[in-house]
């Protein structure tokens, strides 16, 4: 037989490959280049499994998640209506699947951070499996926005120093205004001291003791 | 496990990451986590290091420590950056130490296991980080005092845990670096 298994194992979370290699592509015997089916069992929730494009959007979701939660960043990831979504839920994780099958309810799957953390890990092992020679979705992991992390600071925080600065120029403006002005007086020139504007310059044709 | 696909220490194809002052105090107290969760930490990261091919970048525990001492939060601390190839080294070790844990630190975070068991487990750490934080680092920063001035139940101890366990394996190198080449809010 040419169909090939694979399987991720951790804790509370295995993912199961199973394919064909794709001997156009030159692929060896043990190669998987065709994938057939996948399933994932999560423990303590029912067994999951899809073509590669469901496979794809969940890597497409958990895998930006995990980066999301490594900054600390609480967020979810995926539209309301997407097959796969990952919505934070307290302390929790909650994977939301939506069927493109009209009959078939929508499943959530609540995670714990070990669940999510076995999760991902299978997640991992099977983009890293030099034996799948499938060509995954490119998942690039960059720097987050400043303005992503600056939610992760609690809102009273961040707004202490801006008010604590507002209030501090009202207070100096109101305390500037209630100053009183100094009264402006005009200039009164005096009758008896005239002042003579113009220096006095000797006459340089004049010798020095004449000065 | 991550050896098998470690780079070379020369690997050319290194990413330019060099670490703000932030970031290295964050790698450093994740090192630091790592030895509140293994007692032999210390010889544990020594033989990541040979492991990983990196004998060149830190030949012993003096340079590995010389390195680590970047942190500013550390007693005896060093000025200037780390370079590339040793910031990249260092995360490496980090996720080859995390995978190694990964089994603890999966029972510390998993909702699953016995309460009261869960809450003498972290107890146990907390206090063995704080221990170690107390012997290393400066207590005259604001942010250490903080630290140690915290709850146990403080959820920076468990972001430390849960950063280690989803950086864990070939995967999180990427995300790690990523993560801690974020910007200061």
């Amino acid at each position: 037989m040419l169909k090939q298994s694979y399987r991720y194992d951790q804790t509370t979370a295995r993912l199961e490959v199973e394919g064909l290699p794709d001997f156009s592509a030159g692929h060896a015997d043990q190669a998987i280049g065709i994938l057939s089916a996948w399933r994932l069992k999560i423990v303590g929730a029912s067994e999951l499994e899809g073509k590669r494009e469901h496979l794809e959007a969940l890597m497409r979701v958990v895998i930006p998640y995990v980066r999301l939660r490594l900054s600390g960043v609480v967020r979810s990831i995926g539209e309301l209506n997407d097959p796969v979504r990952m919505v934070p839920d307290g302390l929790q994780h909650r994977l939301d699947l939506t069927s493109g099958q009209s009959e078939v309810p929508p499943l959530s799957i609540q995670l714990d951070d070990a669940q999510l953390a076995d999760l991902v890990r299978c997640l991992d092992a099977l983009r890293g499996d030099a034996r799948v020679c499938l060509s995954w979705p490119a998942i690039q992991h960059e720097p987050l926005p400043r303005r992503d992390l600056v939610e992760r600071i609690p809102l009273m925080q961040r707004l202490t120093a801006p008010l604590l600065g507002g209030a501090t120029v009202i207070v100096l403006a109101v305390l500037g205004l209630l100053l009183p002005l100094p009264e402006v007086q005009a200039p009164r020139p005096e009758n008896g001291a005239e002042v003579n504007p113009e220096t006095p310059i000797s006459d340089p044709a004049q010798g020095d003791g004449e000065r | 496990m991550t050896d098998a696909n470690a780079p070379s220490a020369l690997d050319p194809t290194f990413p330019e990451a060099v670490l703000g002052r932030r970031a290295l105090e964050r790698l450093d107290l994740l090192l630091l986590t790592v030895e509140s969760l293994d007692l032999n930490g210390g010889e544990a990261m020594l033989w990541a290091t040979r492991q990983l091919g990196f004998e060149t970048i830190f030949p012993n525990r003096v340079e590995l420590w010389k390195r680590r001492c970047h942190n500013p939060l550390r007693r005896s601390t060093r000025r200037g950056q780390l370079s590339a190839v040793e910031t990249e080294a260092l995360i490496r070790i980090l996720c080859v130490m995390a995978d190694r844990l990964y089994p603890m630190l999966h029972q510390l975070l998993s909702s699953r296991e016995p309460e009261e068991l869960t809450r003498q487990r972290w107890a146990l750490v907390n206090q063995r980080l704080r221990d170690l934080i107390e012997e290393r680092m400066n207590l005259r920063r604001g942010a250490i005092q903080r630290f140690l001035g915290s709850e146990p139940q403080d959820p920076m101890l468990r972001q430390l845990v849960l950063t280690l366990a989803l950086a864990a394996g070939p995967g999180g190198v990427d995300r790690l670096r990523a993560s801690l080449l974020d910007p200061t809010p």
